[in-house]
């Protein structure tokens, strides 16, 4: 992608995590994260995808500095996970953000402020910024004890945004968002990335991710199974033909068969590797005889990528 | 800033605090009242609940809550030291005593002053004797609440310390003379809150806890005061060394 050294936001060399009680045997250990090794970028927003148990919450857990790699090399930021100089330009929201239930929204910027070590006016001014970048003026004042999920979830990446991250990590940020919130908190990673902070976004809702990026880390059982962008959207999907004669026939004189992945009597889905060979594919159609009322060609979307590699990876 | 924001958030964690400290104000009240204690009664009731049962209400889950709700993931995520932490919540815990025990001796001064009963000469140095209980308690809770879930370090300290003493009072009863009982109670004085010696410190025994090195002997006030910070250090340290090494993961992916 042409980034230099410097541009590095995460670099993971070997990393392996196993859980293991005490006094424990090797055997029963739980291999949550083997062998991962990846970079990510400055300027880049990267969807961290994948089953439940797949070990997204520990590779974003390690890079947080929360949990200690097994084996392997982490670095954020240039510098080693955990060191205090890596945590200056990390911004972390988890899936649950919990808040003293006495604390205002203004109360708990100011506390992460000072954590933050700025001083009083400086903390004014970012909470004010984040006051309008989020729209929280109408529960600035407010505790957080009467908070719904989608007002925490505001000041949760209020609070990850307060020392202007390098490297934000969000772990399922449009949780209870509501859709004009998710719509700002996607203009908000966009920015945040065209001003050259690198966004790590663990999820589930793999619609939303497909709006903000195309880099995709696929994980299963530990395991990066396959970077998204190069498979992505445009690369492999179905193409819908709609017919006036009879598919069945059609279908059978089709080369390869297992190609054909739904036949009708006036539809067939024929799934493509390439949007290339679609005219090589209609030309074949017409020339078996078939009558064709339309053609739709639907890129595979990043579910349909999510569930296949799942499939394989199973 | 970062100090002042742990130190006060000690006291606004959770809405019980600010009653446990109204409700214990008001027993020494209650109590100053139906015993209007001529002797040091006043002060054993203070060195008991704001020395021991005090430390133990104020930090139940100090960490142990945060742990287990993953609020802590954030805070360590930011860019200071952890044991920053530890130091100001603890130091936030200690604020809170001496303005807790200042109020307990306006009270006990006021109603002396009203009813013109009751002894008082000796208030101040209960109340430094509890104070100095107070510290090694709660640091010790605190650190406790590292590695035990929610808010059970209060519990488990007050189980191990009740039955601790509890079974040195029997053994002590039982085998007077055995060297064993005698390695038990000092196992039990010396590395645990020192109940005993702040306790003799405050009433002005001193009896055996002459602190003597071969010739060089020390002034016992100070060696008792200088011990009860030592453990606190000490507990601290233990504490500050958990925090750090502590991993934080609530893994549900």
């Amino acid at each position: 992608m042409g980034y230099d050294g410097d541009s590095t936001a995460v670099e993971c060399r070997q990393l392996t995590k196993v859980f293991q009680r005490l006094l424990e045997s090797r055997a029963k250990a739980v291999y949550a994260l083997r062998e991962v090794s990846l970079t990510v970028h400055r300027g880049q927003i990267v969807g961290l995808i994948g089953p439940n148990g797949a070990g997204k919450s520990t590779l974003l857990n390690l890079i947080a500095g929360l949990i200690l790699p097994s084996e392997g090399a982490l670095t954020v930021c240039g510098h080693p996970a955990r060191s205090i100089a890596a945590r200056r330009g990390l911004g972390y929201m988890p899936e649950h953000p919990v808040f003293p239930g006495l604390y205002t929204a203004r109360a708990i910027l100011r506390y992460h402020g000072a954590l933050l070590g700025y001083t009083a006016a400086v903390i004014a001014r970012q909470t004010d910024r984040s006051i309008d970048q989020l729209q929280m003026q109408e529960f600035i004042d407010r505790p957080a004890s009467d908070f719904s999920q989608g007002m925490k979830q505001r000041l949760a990446l209020a609070v990850a945004l307060l020392n202007n991250p390098r490297l934000l990590l969000l772990d399922e940020p449009s949780n209870g968002l509501d859709p004009v919130g998710i719509i700002q908190l996607r203009d908000l990673l966009k920015r945040l990335r065209d001003s050259g902070a690198a966004v790590v976004i663990s999820s589930h809702r793999l619609g939303e991710l497909e709006k903000l990026t195309s880099d995709y880390i696929f994980m299963h059982r530990g395991r990066i199974v396959s970077f998204a962008d190069k498979i992505s959207a445009g690369q492999a999907g179905k193409l819908h033909v709609e017919l006036v004669s009879d598919g069945r026939q059609v279908a059978e004189k089709l080369s390869p068969p297992d190609r054909v992945l739904e036949v009708s009597a006036t539809e067939l889905i024929i799934g493509i590797n390439d949007p290339d060979e679609v005219p090589d594919i209609v030309s074949r159609l017409v020339q078996g005889g078939a009558r064709i009322r339309s053609v739709l060609l639907q890129g595979e979307d990043i579910e349909q990528v999510f569930l296949r590699l799942c499939k394989e990876g199973a | 800033m970062r100090a002042y924001e742990l130190m006060k958030e000690t006291f606004f964690r959770r809405t019980y605090i600010w009653m446990v400290h109204v409700i214990w104000l008001v027993l020494y009240g209650v109590f100053w009242w139906l015993f209007l204690p001529e002797a040091p009664e006043f002060g054993r009731f203070l060195f008991i609940w704001a020395g021991f049962f005090l430390p133990l209400a104020l930090s139940a889950g100090i960490f142990g809550d945060d742990i287990a709700s993953g609020r802590i993931c954030v805070i360590v995520t930011r860019p200071f030291w952890t044991g920053e932490l530890y130091i100001y919540r603890l130091l936030g815990l200690s604020v809170q005593a001496a303005v807790h025990l200042l109020l307990a001796g306006a009270v006990v001064l006021i109603l002396h002053a009203v009813m013109r009963k009751g002894r008082v000469d000796d208030l101040g140095v209960w109340l430094l004797a509890t104070w100095l209980l107070f510290n090694t308690c709660a640091a010790l809770s605190t650190s406790l609440s590292i590695v035990v879930g929610r808010a059970f370090n209060s519990l488990l300290l007050l189980v191990v310390i009740v039955t601790g003493y509890f079974l040195v009072g029997l053994l002590s009863m039982y085998l007077r003379d055995q060297a064993s009982t005698s390695a038990l109670a000092s196992f039990i004085r010396y590395p645990w809150p020192p109940f005993e010696l702040l306790y003799k410190f405050a009433a002005g025994e001193w009896g055996q806890y002459a602190p003597t090195v071969g010739k060089y002997s020390v002034n016992k006030s100070i060696a008792c005061v200088v011990h009860s910070l030592m453990l606190m250090l000490v507990y601290s340290i233990i504490g500050i060394v958990l925090l750090g090494r502590r991993q934080f993961s609530r893994v549900r992916d």
